[in-house]
């Protein structure tokens, strides 16, 4: 079917994308804050397969820029040395996921050339490196918030639904309200009520609770009205006929049909809030340099001459938008394979 | 079983006052909610002066306490609703001013922004929805589908930032803010133009946002309503199929999107913050930023409380199209009371 | 059936017995000074002889479910009591109801909704076993199966979701469940409606099965006077929440008292099936 393809394949990807984003130490050939003050706002590094003399190779290479004597932030490719792309280089120190440290890096060049594939910023860095640890960052606050959101909305949903009454009642009001609030704008004002100048682990713990705490209503309310269906059936009333608890009743009897619309759920939560994260560190209340963010990292583009003239300060955001691709497509999926009941 | 005649006459008169009840318990409940976590806050707005030694710790005291923020909250809360009540909402320390004047001039902006944004993407998406859910799995249908998923992926502020550039390196349009430095010495169709010239990348950015969104639920609207028998009928009577895709399946179908038209009014204040501030338009979004960081709270409330506002209204609007263009609804409403 | 055994097995004290049972429903509409009220019970007294099969009919609303509900102690009566092995329990808590809650067990009408599609066979047989922690591991499973076994389920059917069952397989499943707990009463709500005439001749002859084999009580609530006149012992008639009738069911179908029975009566198809001959062949 051509929405299974769809969906292999954007899972595929979104698993690449994660893994490498998981990974950026390995595959990153430098370190996200390490600077070049010699190629501020250098373009993305070209590879090459044809040399000067017109001699293909197998391998691309790549060559060395140099600043051009009379202009700033322009530069050229010194023609003389081909400087082949190695893969499984050792480079620069990392830590694996916060712990084994290692040296090697995916691909990089030996020196004196670098390897920019996505140009660098005004301090020089490279901004590839800095768009697999940004994701970090974005991905991580995505997620987390997501899980707070969708722990917060099966419990009051699960608990709204299933003792219903004034709970169900009062629940259900205040979740009108924080549907009716206008998302974006209280996320501001939350945040920047929040204290500004703290440590980024801090920042990063804050956004993420605020994100995920202001999304509890809609999840909520979907897991209600599956919980009040469920709770209805005969097969609870006959547990409760065998003595079963409530806890049991949940558990095994009305809690598994929410999963399906959990997943999706999910899968739509995920890029909404990782463009939360990216919004607020665009403006300047999430996380601030010298950690990387996806946000952060587009914020220069506010800037007049950087947005019309460095075009490669782009690049993040074809990461969100990959990442929201493949999202909404899984999303999709799940949604179509909940419609015809097989989850 | 007794129903006065009045109320027989429009039975939704009963549901119309509980929906505007609910609606200002909403909008309390919104302003305590605001209220609260702006108390949270460390630090205000003098803090800044802080920094400046040439202004004793004194007057910034006195400055607090003349502009009320040493009270304790509920006081607050009350002097605020007491403002509100006098028409001022508060008053703005950055500007100087009661709140009111600054909101109406920015939510102008912004409305003129969003409207006409909103105008638009309805005004596109009906007839491609309505289109492309008549030419079903066909190439058309399929480009739709896949573009509307790109554009969907697309977050609004990559769009935003796209145009900009677009616009820039093509220069082509003025950029930023709504008009431009000579506007006054302007004749009123240049100063028309002016205005248009500067509206085209916030609109353009606005419309590819809720596009998408708009056109699949036209399109998924439509296609059940096409299943139904009565289409079928209607097409064995020989009738065109513009004519029975406009005036025989889009009513039907429009339940759901009268729903999703008040929902999209109820985002006209605030479904613009990111394209505004990109932009330059000064509208409510760039307003709030703004006052965020200067911890302006007055004025911080009162722009979340007018798109509140805004959204609790759409929302009614909905349930009030919905009464008048379904009849199903009413009657509904009429054996409520039964 | 012998009128002997039924006549010797009425001297023995009741196993449940109610007393001027009434129970209201009373329905408030939003935004109206009009309130409904539905005397589903009033003032009903009845008995359930053990060991017996007892047949409670009447038309819909006439307050049999609600009966039903009460027996099974889910729901609470307005006023009356309630006499289960000698206590009276009409009003006793939720926590002091628990332990007498395996005694009594339902069969439902709907047997699609009352297992859940997500459970297999054999699960949904294990399931009040393991709430009341009567077994475990390997022998809940052997347990489970024995009793599909006894109802008439092929083992090999344990992996199998309800779904997948026929009506009647889904009933005897129901059935299996409803007496893995070896209840004193068993109390089937309508659970023949639905099914057709060869079906429901097979599950009654599950139920006097075992009725013989492990002395059960069964409750068997319909509609359908002509069915459970084949099998019931005795025979009660609901009319709009009273019984207007009562008596072992030889009595009431040959020489039935009230207009309503005999209304009932009236519209009986009578029933010869396999049923019939299957039945002359085992019993005593």
């Amino acid at each position: 079917m051509k929405s299974k393809k769809k969906l292999i394949a954007a899972a595929i990807v979104l698993l690449a994308l994660h893994l490498a984003i998981l990974l950026a130490g390995f595959v990153a050939p430098y370190q996200p804050a390490m600077q070049n003050r010699d190629f501020p706002y250098i373009s993305p590094t070209r590879l090459h397969f044809v040399d000067a003399r017109g001699h293909w190779h197998v391998r691309p290479f790549v060559y060395q820029s140099v600043a051009r004597p009379d202009s700033l932030y322009e530069y050229t490719e010194a023609r003389d040395q081909e400087y082949p792309v190695h893969f499984f280089v050792s480079g620069s120190e990392y830590e694996i996921a916060g712990g084994l440290p290692s040296h090697t890096h995916l691909f990089g060049v030996d020196a004196p050339a670098q390897i920019f594939l996505a140009g660098t910023d005004n301090y020089g860095r490279d901004q590839f490196s800095r768009i697999l640890y940004g994701g970090q960052i974005s991905l991580a606050a995505g997620l987390l918030a997501t899980a707070i959101s969708l722990l917060l909305g099966v419990c009051i949903g699960c608990i709204s639904g299933f003792y219903a009454g004034w709970i169900d009642e009062s629940a259900m009001r205040l979740a009108e309200l924080f549907l009716v609030l206008p998302w974006l704008y209280v996320l501001l004002a939350v945040r920047a009520f929040l204290p500004l100048h703290i440590s980024p682990s801090q920042t990063f713990l804050l956004l993420v609770a605020v994100i995920g705490t202001i999304g509890w209503a809609r999840p909520a309310r979907l897991v209600r009205g599956i919980v009040l269906s469920a709770r209805s059936r005969k097969y609870v009333t006959a547990s409760r006929g065998f003595g079963a608890s409530d806890a049991y009743i949940l558990r095994r009897h009305v809690l598994p049909h929410t999963y399906g619309t959990l997943l999706t759920q999910a899968a739509l939560l995920v890029p909404q809030y990782v463009i939360a994260e990216v919004t607020l560190s665009f403006f300047g209340l999430g996380l601030s340099e010298p950690m990387p963010s996806w946000g952060n990292l587009l914020a220069n583009l506010q800037q007049y001459n950087v947005l019309v003239s460095y075009w490669w300060m782009f690049a993040p955001a074809l990461a969100l938008v990959l990442v929201s691709l493949g999202y909404l497509t899984v999303a999709n999926a799940f949604h179509q394979q909940l419609q015809s009941g097989s989850i | 079983m007794k129903l006065s005649t009045a109320s027989k006459m429009w039975p939704s008169m009963k549901y119309l006052e509980r929906r505007v009840i609910h609606a200002i318990l909403l909008l309390i409940g919104a302003s305590v909610l605001s209220f609260l976590f702006s108390s949270l806050a460390p630090g205000s707005f003098f803090d800044e002066m802080k920094l400046n030694p040439q202004i004793s710790s004194d007057t910034i005291a006195a400055l607090r306490s003349q502009y009320g923020l040493d009270q304790p909250l509920p006081v607050r809360y009350v002097r605020w609703v007491k403002s509100v009540l006098r028409g001022e909402w508060g008053y703005s320390f950055a500007y100087n001013q009661p709140v009111r004047s600054l909101l109406m001039v920015r939510a102008r902006n912004t409305l003129l922004l969003t409207t006409l944004a909103m105008a638009l993407a309805w005004l596109i998406a009906v007839p491609v929805g309505v289109w492309v859910s008549s030419r079903r799995g066909r190439w058309d249908d399929q480009l739709a589908s896949a573009s509307t998923s790109l554009l969907l992926s697309v977050p609004e502020l990559v769009l935003a930032l796209g145009l900009l550039y677009l616009v820039i390196r093509t220069h082509t349009l003025p950029v930023g803010g709504m008009v431009s430095a000579r506007f006054d010495r302007l004749g009123s169709w240049g100063q028309v133009s002016d205005l248009a010239a500067h509206l085209i990348v916030p609109v353009t950015a606005l419309v590819l946002a809720s596009l998408p969104i708009l056109v699949r639920h036209v399109r998924a609207s439509m296609i059940e309503v096409l299943q139904a028998p009565f289409i079928q009928a209607a097409r064995g009577h020989g009738i065109a199929r513009a004519r029975l895709l406009f005036r025989y399946a889009l009513p039907a179908a429009a339940n759901p999107l009268i729903s999703l038209f008040g929902l999209s009014v109820a985002g006209l204040l605030s479904g613009s913050l990111l394209v505004e501030v990109i932009t330059g338009w000064p509208g409510l979004g760039p307003l709030l930023l703004e006052a965020c960081f200067s911890r302006d709270i007055y004025v911080v409330i009162g722009v979340v409380m007018a798109s509140t506002l805004f959204m609790i209204f759409g929302s009614l609007l909905a349930d009030i199209m919905l009464v008048v263009a379904d009849p199903r609804v009413r009657t509904d409403h009429a054996s409520d009371r039964a | 059936m012998g009128i002997e055994t039924a006549a010797t097995r009425a001297l023995q004290p009741a196993l449940m017995r109610v007393r001027g049972l009434s129970k209201r429903y009373v329905q408030r509409t939003p935004f109206s000074r009009n309130k409904f009220a539905i005397d589903a019970l009033v003032d009903v007294n009845f008995e359930i002889t053990p060991g017996c099969l007892t047949a409670l009919v009447g038309e819909s609303g006439s307050g049999k479910s609600t009966l039903a509900s009460c027996l099974a102690m889910m729901e609470k009566p307005d006023c009356g009591e309630i006499w289960f092995e000698g206590k009276e329990i009409s009003h006793w808590s939720h926590r002091k109801l628990a332990p007498l809650r395996p005694k009594i067990q339902m069969v439902f009408q709907d047997s699609a909704g009352a297992l859940d599609p997500r459970f297999s066979a054999a699960q949904i047989i294990e399931e009040p076993l393991e709430i009341q922690h009567r077994e475990r591991g390997q022998q809940l499973r052997a347990r489970a199966c024995e009793l599909m076994v006894e109802v008439g389920l092929s083992p090999d059917w344990a992996n199998r979701s309800p779904l997948q069952l026929s009506g009647g397989q889904r009933q005897r499943l129901a059935i299996a469940r409803a007496i893995a707990l070896t209840p004193s009463l068993l109390i089937l709500d309508e659970s023949l409606s639905g099914l057709d005439l060869s079906t429901q001749a097979q599950i009654l002859n599950l139920l006097l099965d075992l009725k013989a084999t492990h002395s059960l009580t069964c409750l068997l609530i319909s509609h359908d006077l002509s069915l459970v006149g084949q099998v019931a012992d005795f025979t009660a008639v609901m009319h709009k929440g009273r019984i207007a009738e009562h008596g072992s069911t030889s009595q009431v179908l040959r020489s039935p008292q009230h207009p309503q029975t005999r209304k009932l009566l009236a519209s009986v198809h009578v029933l010869e099936s396999s049923f019939r001959t299957a039945r002359a062949g085992g019993r005593a």
